[in-house]
């Protein structure tokens, strides 16, 4: 009896699936230290410095007062926090709509293209032109989403495949738009001229990209979860995933939510694109990187597709990549160990159950059974 | 032989060969993909599978054993190369049979690892992070056929505009889907393969190894997609580059929905996917976007996944 309600308040204090998540993320770590130690000098040291590198330093200055040190790195760490939470409930919305889209990354370019476009052809006030380019950022991506969630709903289009060649799509008109037409003459690489200064936030942490935006993640958050566990819409996407059949004998509108709920995912990530736009890089150059939707992919899933969870999940990964970043140019080891990280873990946390675990439990089970113990 | 004096037919040729060329990686990977699917576990981990041989075919030549004879220098390298490329298979495999992960995040996971550990090892082994160009490694052979002096158009189609053959993976992607056809149609693997496909239940129940056809179908796509990897790196350029797959791991997964699970329609969407990279590259010189032409293949996928659930509603 003792031991059941231990177990009880054992579960009630770390949930099942916190545990598990937990533990892949304590494997990912020991293995990549010993990847690290494969290559490195100082393993030890560089692992560390992967883990605590992004932790800002409260110092003693020649003045005898205390300054923050590295406060940049941090910055990034925000930078990236915010970016990821937005990605991941891009991914998160459509997913509990049981939808493989993957089409954060499309989204993300043309809602940057859109609010940075907004922001040159329209230089008014900034309280007037920020919140408009804000508009014009996440109508271009909820668009784009919602374009796929068409397609699924009338055509039976695969919306996996179908949001992949959106963003090979997305990202070529990006480049055209900035290449030909927004391209600004006076810039010695292809990029968009800088946005003017009234309609680009000002930061909050010296020499970052950190500003008001900063609100906008956990604001999302609090939406997202909202939405989906207490509006009608949200009920909808969640049971047209959970059971599409039941949903279609009881007569909800399943196809309006599928769409909707790709429309809402792009319109998140084209708000993590004005992030990048407006907040970090205040100009587009041609050759931005993709592959952050994937990442937003990542954190939807280390988050188990709980809304709530997500903030905690994109705050890890930012913490690793700003980590990976002072390793890199600390010691002798690559940041893309960070990539192999992230895959590791959510291969570890995708794996519903581990052969040779069940095969030890089982011979554990043997050799406890003649004691008389019971289970 | 000059393609100048052979006039339009030989300009036709030598498109028709940049076509092929630009197509052969993206052919092995569809294939890869085709015999996934049919086995009913559509593998997304293509680019990554690519791009594991591409860096494994090259790191194993710059770090041969010493005594290797430079003509098996390229071919030890392919070999070390399918072998990775069938081990990150297996891995897919396992997590999805053994470990009950699903397919498709899996196969996107393995993408990240595949795209984060060529990088990673890339900066370790090469001391460089953007490409192995420090490095002299070999290409696989090319194959000349002889005799063909009378057939001038014939000998520039199958001997190239250099008159040197083609690059050995070059012409073993036709037999390759040739071998595959006769594979899946006329050998008992290959129906007990499409069985497990279409119904896993029923070919369960009718005595069909089920598991080990996954398998195969897993394994097999892998060693495909690693042929495709090794062309790359080994044939199209003779160096690693960091995203060399570059989305032709993607652009092979939608051949394989364009082509609608037919061998010819796949093979058909590959080159027609090739042919479009290589106009793009070409049409740069003119006043068209090049960026214009990357969006034909994604655009005619959409069309092609689109258009006929659309006609079906309407009529």
């Amino acid at each position: 009896m003792i031991a059941f309600t231990g177990r009880a308040l054992f579960d009630l204090l770390l949930p099942p699936a916190a545990r598990r998540t937990a533990g892949a993320v304590a494997v990912a770590l020991a293995a990549a230290l010993a990847l690290i130690a494969c290559v490195s000098e100082q393993p030890l040291r560089a692992w560390l410095i992967l883990l605590t590198g992004p932790l800002p330093e409260l110092r003693q200055g020649a003045d005898g007062a205390w300054h923050w040190q590295r406060l940049v790195r941090f910055g990034t760490v925000l930078e990236d926090t915010i970016n990821l939470t937005l990605l991941g409930l891009a991914v998160l919305i459509p997913f509990r709509a049981r939808q493989f889209a993957l089409g954060a990354d499309g989204q993300l370019f043309l809602g940057a293209l859109a609010g940075v476009a907004f922001g040159l052809a329209w230089p008014g006030p900034g309280w007037l032109a920020l919140p408009l380019a804000c508009c014009a950022a996440m109508l271009a991506g909820g668009l784009w989403g919602g374009a796929a969630g068409v397609l699924k709903w009338r055509c039976g289009a695969n919306e996996m495949v179908v949001s992949l060649m959106l963003n090979l799509i997305a990202i070529e008109c990006y480049r055209l738009a900035v290449s030909r037409w927004l391209r600004d003459p006076g810039a010695g690489f292809p990029a968009t001229p800088f946005l003017p200064p009234a309609a680009v936030f000002d930061p909050l942490i010296a020499h970052t990209g950190v500003g008001w935006m900063l609100l906008a993640a956990p604001l999302a958050v609090l939406a997202v979860a909202l939405l989906l566990g207490r509006t009608t819409l949200g009920y909808e996407i969640r049971v047209s995933g959970a059971a599409p059949a039941f949903a279609r004998q009881a007569g909800l509108p399943v196809g309006r939510a599928i769409v909707m709920s790709m429309a809402l995912g792009g319109a998140l990530a084209g708000l993590a694109g004005f992030h990048v736009g407006h907040a970090l890089l205040k100009r587009l150059p041609v050759d931005l990187a993709p592959g952050l939707g994937f990442e937003g992919l990542l954190v939807a899933l280390l988050a188990r597709h709980q809304p709530r969870a997500i903030l905690g999940a994109a705050l890890f990964y930012a913490w690793l990549r700003a980590g990976g970043q002072a390793m890199e140019r600390s010691t002798d080891v690559a940041r893309e160990i960070v990539l192999v990280l992230q895959a590791l873990v959510i291969v570890l946390v995708m794996a519903e159950r581990w052969p040779w675990r069940a095969r030890g439990r089982h011979w554990l089970g043997r050799m406890r059974a003649p004691g008389g113990t019971s289970a | 032989m000059n393609a100048d004096l052979l006039g339009w037919s030989g300009a036709a040729v030598l498109a028709l060969l940049a076509c092929l060329r630009a197509a052969t990686p993206v052919l092995y990977a569809a294939l890869g993909g085709l015999l996934s699917e049919l086995g009913g576990k559509i593998n997304v981990a293509l680019e990554g599978l690519m791009l594991v041989a591409a860096f494994s075919g090259v790191i194993a030549t710059i770090f041969a054993p010493p005594g290797l004879a430079p003509a098996l220098l390229p071919w030890w390298g392919a070999g070390a190369a399918l072998l990775a490329a069938l081990l990150l298979a297996a891995l897919l495999a396992l997590l999805h049979l053994e470990c009950r992960a699903d397919l498709i995040v899996a196969g996107i996971a393995l993408n990240l690892l595949a795209a984060g550990l060529t990088v990673f090892l890339l900066a370790e082994l090469a001391g460089d992070k953007g490409s192995t160009a420090r490095f002299a490694t070999p290409a696989l052979p090319s194959l000349p056929i002889g005799g063909l002096d009378g057939w001038p158009l014939l000998d520039l189609l199958l001997n190239g505009e250099a008159g040197r053959g083609h690059h050995v993976l070059v012409l073993g992607a036709p037999l390759l889907a040739l071998g595959l056809w006769l594979f899946l149609a006329h050998t008992r693997p290959g129906a007990w393969l499409r069985a497990a496909g279409e119904n896993p239940d029923a070919a369960h129940a009718a005595g069909i190894p089920v598991r080990r056809m996954q398998y195969l179908a897993l394994l097999g796509s892998g060693l495909l997609a690693g042929l495709g990897g090794v062309y790359l790196s080994m044939g199209y350029l003779t160096l690693f580059q960091a995203d060399m797959s570059a989305g032709r791991g993607f652009l092979a997964l939608a051949a394989v929905f364009v082509g609608r699970r037919s061998l010819r329609g796949v093979c058909g969407a590959a080159l027609l996917f090739g042919a479009a990279g290589v106009l793009a590259t070409r049409l740069g010189a003119l006043d068209v976007p090049p960026q214009l032409l990357t969006m034909v293949p994604p655009a005619i996928t959409i069309a092609v996944l689109a258009l006929p659930g659309w006609r079906r509603r309407t009529s």
